[in-house]
């Protein structure tokens, strides 16, 4: 068996993960990152949009400053955000944006001078100050005050991704690409590593590690409409669920873009509404100034998704083979801010859709897109329940997006908390020595193989994609924009039927070396698990907050549901078991209304009237 | 830094970009020589006497006694630097004949072009040369005493239609190569290219009839 | 539609030692809208699931999914299958390694040659937290970004002759990276260690301008206009500079 030793291990080698790499490295400690693909392919290059930073540089975000940017966050989650992490958070921002553009990162610039923009399909224009020259700019994302969104042109996550990735190298960090972890070597207190599987031989591997650190990204593939990657099955969060004493935060909590291209659902970024795109209806009429005078398209993103979703159960809908959806139209930004400023986009309608944004309207529905919840860590990063394991980014429930996140924030989420918990694993690993018990290694080596060896001899009779189809048709289903009582008890009791029939699975092929067929059934169990908590936890949570919203509970009620749910699989069970905490521990601001949205709410003070 | 750098300086590194520079300036050369070659033995046109008297004048000023040693030192020179980017190896060939076959390329069929008639031009081109040269005075009756001989005919149909293509394609590519033709210019540079090549080859084929009908 | 799209897919499990390369048939409906992305995962989830291949974004901005298309080296998720003729001939790319049929290792690859080049930025400074940050002019951002847009899918590789024959050539896809950081001013390599990295054989004075690369980019990334500046460059700073003085006046007026 090949082992690794090292100090810190990352599992995942997207933005979290090589940002946490590069603060380890550059405190002298050795490390390694275990990726599924090679880092430069992680997800993270996907995000087009940008992250926010209360930098104010440009003329629309002029008096911008990190408090503006924590009272935005916070409202955007609904209050249902760690107030602490969002303060940490918006303090740190800036710093770190300017940090990634000495490292090389080429951000969009201010360019002096008289600027045109578009909001709402209105033109404006706004005269850019000559002392903020040459400094970083921001553009527009849906429910902040300011513009603050931090960008180079359309390819952000690429551009900081390849980044970081040139610093992991220039620092020494080892990368194990093509490796996925199986589960954590832990004695119920330490975590000591991980066992993995080689995706490149199908050999299973040991690593040992004083800190682990998982920031493997979103769970989307549990969804069958998801902007995500198909690498973002979850790993990560199956790796912490399967230790039985790591929880699971706030996984209800599930974010639907408002525009994800029909039929592929690829996501076309949020800066075009950003940069004056609008939403049309199947008579061409726009809609959403009618629901939203005040931010029409762009308040945040659970909103403008429920509102689509609303509009179409109308009959506004546009029907086609692959089901309704509604029009976005970006063309009256004309050709050639199409082609530059949003080129992703029109890439993306040239070759996924064949068709010209600039003369043409883009078919979008509400698609899958990112889980607020994750692995439940303190505001330092590290996991509840065990000493030495960490998470960052979008696997982690760090707790800064609470029930809907802002657009720009989880890509900056990624690098931020990358630098607080790179920052707090170097404290923790300074004069940290563990007693690593390798039985503990050996008897979860034997587990896995024991798995591996059950799988290829055939025996089971189900088969593995339809295991995979049936779980992501009901997760889209029953848990995905509307929830209701019904729906999601259906949801719970089918979920279970499939964990049950997952026990049951069998191979096709022979499953020797990198056989993808292998890998998925190994994973497929552990994303029925994941799959259960969300669901469970939307069925328990009789409230609607954020993204989170149930049809019979349509109030935010602060009264009994302002915590987070915590999601334990105990071994053995066949659904997880929920514990809550306070949201917050401290409310720097209030628990109030949104200013967006509908804004019913359940106040927590009982002598306060109920307000519409 | 804890990366194996390869940032070790010694003299001999630059010599690959003096070499790279050599390549191309002694193409430029043959190929700018090989189109004034034209227009030197065009004077056969207006008949033999022209022709011997431009052969005696550069015979006089020793161009011909200097220059065509120069020349012929100047070909080898970028024969051998082209052959050091040439396939040798016989796995060599076949990659780079496959990979031809399989991206079904024009610029990759042009290069492998370029190596073939490079290869046939280092004999061929000096075979001319030595018998041009060792048999001087340069004279029309000579040379059509030679062309009306079928082989030294056809000799000379190879050598005008690979000169006029490894010349052209080799122009074309070192626009390329040093980014004086862009994605922008491509289109037309390939056009004029091709049009010098007509030019060249026409011209030459011209010429040579016009030596095959030449009284001797 | 109502096509029959007959699949040549290569097959080689190296793991496998009863496996050898050949090619394997698989006959597939064609759907509207269908990309090789679709189809190739429908082939796995129904006909082979023992096929091996490189899917993550499917949506042409993460550069896994590289494969040779009928010849041509190309993205299979941004393929689609409306473009091809009934017959659909897949290998994997050249030149790099062969993980398993259709999948080869990128990753090692492109991580090695940004080693050799050392593709970061080197400077002397250290970051001040406190500190604004460095003003750069927006043209310049763009024109970075516009050599930072490579997705390192391999493509320019196994699209070149040289690279073919040659297994130590870097390729148009890292003379670009190196183009990004020589236009970064806060990269502060001179041109003689710029020339130490890339002034070889191996580096920018191999390619032979065979433009296989430039023609099969799909983001479209005017590699050669790249390479053609950077070997320019490199042989000005081979010749210490004396003989480019004159060469950059005349690239300049060309401006």
């Amino acid at each position: 068996m090949q082992t690794f030793y090292t100090d810190l291990l990352c599992i995942g080698g997207g933005l979290a993960g090589e940002r946490v790499a590069v603060e380890a490295a550059q405190a002298g400690f050795d490390c390694i990152i275990l990726s599924l693909v090679p880092p430069r392919r992680s997800h993270s290059c996907a995000a087009q949009g940008g992250m926010q930073a209360a930098l104010g540089n440009c003329a629309m975000g002029e008096g911008d400053n990190p408090d503006i940017h924590f009272e935005d966050t916070v409202k955007g989650s609904d209050w249902g955000c760690d107030q602490e992490v969002a303060r940490l958070f918006a303090d740190t921002a800036p710093i770190v944006m300017r940090e990634l553009a000495f490292w090389g990162v080429p951000w969009n610039r201010v360019v002096p001078g008289p600027a045109t923009y578009f909001k709402g399909g209105q033109k404006f224009e706004v005269y850019e100050k000559e002392e903020k020259a040459g400094l970083i700019t921001a553009r527009a994302f849906g429910g902040t005050a300011k513009w603050r969104t931090c960008y180079t042109s359309d390819g952000t996550g690429h551009c900081v991704l390849y980044t970081l990735d040139s610093k992991v190298l220039e620092l020494g960090v080892k990368i194990h690409d093509r490796v996925e972890a199986l589960s954590l070597i832990h004695d119920g207190e330490n975590c000591f590593g991980v066992v993995a599987r080689s995706l490149r031989t199908g050999e299973l591997l040991v690593y040992f590690a004083k800190a682990v650190l998982i920031a493997t990204g979103g769970y989307g593939r549990l969804y069958k409409h998801t902007t995500n990657a198909v690498i973002n099955q979850g790993t990560g969060l199956i790796l912490a669920l399967d230790t039985g004493i790591v929880p699971l935060g706030n996984m209800e909590a599930v974010q639907f873009h408002p525009t994800g291209i029909v039929p592929t659902d690829i996501l076309v970024t949020e800066g075009c509404r950003g940069d004056g795109g609008t939403l049309l209806d199947k008579n061409g009429y726009r809609f959403m100034p009618d629901y939203e005078p005040e931010k029409a398209e762009l308040a945040s993103r659970d909103v403008v998704s429920r509102r689509m979703t609303e509009h179409m159960r109308k009959g506004f809908g546009v029907k086609s083979p692959y089901g309704e959806h509604l029009w976005l139209d970006i063309r009256h930004l004309g050709e050639k801010h199409i082609t530059t400023k949003l080129r992703e986009v029109y890439d993306i309608c040239q070759n996924f859709l064949g068709i010209n944004p600039v003369h043409e309207l883009i078919p979008v529905r509400p698609t899958q897109h990112y889980s607020m919840g994750g692995v439940r860590t303190n505001k330092d990063g590290a996991a509840y329940g065990l000493k030495g394991l960490f998470a960052a980014g979008e696997a982690a429930c760090w707790d800064l997006h609470g029930f809907n996140r802002l657009g720009g924030n989880s890509l900056a989420e990624t690098v931020v908390a990358g630098r607080i918990v790179g920052a707090k694993i170097v404290e923790f690993l300074k004069g940290y020595e563990v007693d690593i018990k390798t039985q503990y290694a050996t008897a979860e080596v034997k587990k896995q193989e024991e798995r591996i060896n059950e799988l290829k001899s055939k025996q089971g009779r189900e088969n593995v994609y339809q295991l995979r189809n049936e779980m992501q048709e009901i997760m889209m289903e029953k848990v995905g924009i509307f929830r209701n009582e019904k729906d999601l008890q259906e949801a719970v009791n089918r979920l279970q039927e499939l964990l049950d029939r997952s026990k049951n699975l069998g191979l096709v092929s022979d499953g020797i070396g990198a056989n993808p067929e292998l890998a998925e059934a190994l994973r497929l169990p552990g994303m029925i698990k994941v799959a259960l908590c969300i669901a469970y936890g939307a069925l328990q949570r009789k409230e609607s907050r954020g993204a989170h919203y149930r049809e019979d509970y349509p109030y935010r009620n602060d009264k009994e549901w302002l915590n987070r749910t915590l999601a334990y699989w105990e071994e053995g069970a066949d659904l997880p078991t929920l514990k809550y905490e306070p949201a917050s521990k401290v409310f720097y601001l209030p628990p109030g209304d949104r200013g967006y949205g509908e804004g019913k709410v359940i106040p927590k003070d009982d002598n306060t009237e109920e307000k519409e | 830094m804890s990366v194996d750098a390869t940032v070790e300086t010694y003299k001999g590194h630059r010599l690959a970009g003096w070499l790279d520079w050599l390549q191309m300036l002694t193409g430029l050369t043959l190929a700018v020589f090989i189109f004034a070659h034209m227009l030197f033995v065009g004077t056969v046109i207006f008949g033999a006497n022209a022709f011997n008297w431009i052969a005696s004048f550069f015979e006089k000023t020793y161009l011909a006694q200097i220059g065509g040693p120069i020349l012929f030192f100047i070909f080898l020179l970028h024969g051998t630097l082209g052959a050091r980017k040439m396939p040798f190896r016989t796995k060599e060939q076949k990659l780079i004949v496959r990979h031809a076959k399989m991206m079904h390329h024009r610029d990759t069929w042009f290069w492998v072009g370029q190596a073939v008639t490079g290869s046939i031009l280092l004999v061929i081109a000096a075979i001319h040369m030595w018998t041009v040269l060792s048999d001087l005075p340069i004279t029309a009756a000579k040379g059509a005493q030679e062309v009306q001989n079928t082989l030294w005919a056809l000799f000379y149909v190879l050598l005008i239609l690979c000169a006029g293509f490894h010349a052209c394609i080799g122009l074309y590519r070192i626009g390329v190569k040093w980014g004086f033709i862009t994605r922008a210019t491509r289109a037309k540079a390939l056009k004029c290219i091709y049009i010098l090549m007509g030019i060249y080859a026409g011209g030459e084929l011209i010429l040579l009839l016009r030596f095959l009908s030449l009284k001797v | 539609m109502g096509r029959t799209l007959q699949f040549e897919i290569f097959r080689y499990n190296p793991m496998d030692p009863n496996s050898k390369p050949r090619m394997q048939t698989y006959y597939l409906e064609e759907k509207e809208n269908m990309t090789l992305f679709l189809a190739l995962n429908e082939i796995r989830e129904t006909l082979d699931p023992s096929l091996q291949f490189d899917f993550v974004c499917r949506a042409a901005v993460c550069g896994s999914c590289a494969m040779v298309i009928n010849g041509r080296p190309g993205l299979a998720c941004k393929t689609k299958t409306k473009d091809l003729p009934d017959k659909i001939t897949l290998h994997p790319l050249p030149v790099f390694k062969l993980i398993g049929d259709l999948s080869v290792d990128t990753g090692i690859w492109f991580r090695g040659v940004a080693k050799k080049i050392e593709a970061w930025v080197h400077t002397n400074k250290t970051f001040d937290p406190n500190a604004l940050e460095e003003r750069m002019d927006n043209e310049l951002a763009n024109q970075i970004f516009e050599l930072d847009r490579c997705i390192e899918c391999g493509c320019c590789i196994a699209a070149c002759g040289t690279a073919r024959m040659r297994e130590d050539f870097l390729g148009a896809a890292t003379i670009n990276r190196i183009a990004r950081f020589y236009i970064d001013p806060r990269d502060e390599r001179s041109d003689q260690e710029y020339y130490e990295v890339i002034g070889t054989d191996e580096g920018v004075f191999g390619c032979m301008g065979l433009l296989g690369c430039e023609d099969v980019c799909p983001r479209n990334i005017p590699l050669l206009d790249q390479i053609g500046i950077i070997r320019r460059k490199m042989a000005i700073a081979s010749t210490g500079g004396k003989v480019g003085r004159l060469f950059s006046v005349f690239a300049k007026k060309k401006k």
